[in-house]
């Protein structure tokens, strides 16, 4: 049971790939929008930093759901 | 097999609030854990700055009131530029006191200076019930800005406003947002905390000191900011 709940874990970890490739995809965009303007370096960097939050919640979540399951279930 | 036990043992006894000591009142006994311990640590550490730093003020600024107003003008133009030219003065306050208070909370195991057993200092914020009342908080903060500068009828009506088909999910998000809110600050401190758990029985000397900057002291001020920046949005979005 306990070698099941740790794979669960695991599994539940790999919410991670998501928040990596959709940071990852927010921080080019913003570099190449900040190097063609810029003078609107704030508002691009604002508007990534949300888009960025918005997408680490994903990955999270998935940390939150592995903590709960090795700390909780596993005893 | 033995050190592998103890180890995690080590690690959730570290992620657990602890009873520093008990309020006796008659009928009642109240256990204060050191996670509120360590909030009125941060409480009164700013209430003492910002008295200390708001003494005396002149039109000629001190040495002390530039610092003041270096801050206060920091946080009115994040608010200002989220919330826009007219209503962000109600706000700003708010918003400074939760960046205030989080910057500390989230960066206080960085205050750790005595090695060995005893009190430690550990963010407050890897508690999920501190966060999830500060995500309760802002969520209030959003709804009162929504009924005191749109009137009761106005911030109604905003739950059906492009197509009442909205509806539900209008009602779903202040049930999401306080969520989302509450559980990024908590995995963000608590998985950051535990790195630097497990980093410190690992190899204590040096290497835990470099690996602090990021994990203490970058991750907990840019949540500092999240949190604030998006409590902003959230309240300059109902106030459209």
């Amino acid at each position: 049971m306990t070698g099941i709940i740790a794979i669960a874990a695991a599994i539940a970890v790999f919410t991670g790939i998501g928040a990596g490739v959709g940071i990852s995809l927010a921080t080019g965009k913003a570099v190449e929008g900040i190097a063609r303007q810029p003078e609107a370096a704030g508002q691009i960097r604002n508007v990534m930093l949300l888009g960025a939050v918005l997408a680490e919640a994903t990955a999270i979540y998935g940390l939150v759901v592995a903590l709960v399951l090795v700390f909780l279930k596993m005893g | 097999m033995h050190e592998e036990v103890s180890m995690s043992d080590r690690l959730v006894e570290a992620m657990e609030p602890h009873n520093v000591f008990t309020i006796k009142l008659p009928g009642l006994e109240i256990p204060v854990s050191d996670v509120v311990v360590v909030m009125w640590v941060i409480m009164a550490v700013l209430i003492f700055f910002s008295i200390f730093l708001t003494r005396k003020l002149s039109a000629v600024p001190n040495k002390k009131q530039n610092v003041a107003e270096i801050i206060v003008e920091l946080i009115n133009n994040i608010a200002k530029d989220a919330i826009g030219e007219h209503h962000w003065k109600a706000f700003a306050p708010y918003l400074g006191t939760i960046f205030l208070f989080l910057i500390f909370a989230n960066t206080v195991s960085i205050f750790n200076v005595i090695p060995g057993e005893g009190f430690k200092f550990r963010p407050p914020t890897r508690n999920i019930n501190v966060t999830a009342c500060m995500a309760i908080m802002s969520i209030c903060v959003v709804i009162y800005a929504g009924i005191r500068y749109k009137k009761m009828s106005g911030w109604l009506k905003s739950f059906v406003e492009p197509i009442p088909m909205m509806l539900p999910f209008k009602i779903l998000d202040y049930g999401i947002k306080p969520l989302s809110l509450a559980l990024r600050l908590f995995g963000n401190i608590l998985g950051a905390f535990i790195v630097m758990e497990l980093i410190y029985m690992a190899m204590p000397p040096v290497i835990p000191a470099a690996l602090s900057i990021y994990f203490d002291l970058f991750d907990g001020i840019l949540q500092a900011y999240v949190f604030m920046f998006l409590t902003s949005l959230y309240i300059a979005e109902v106030l459209e």
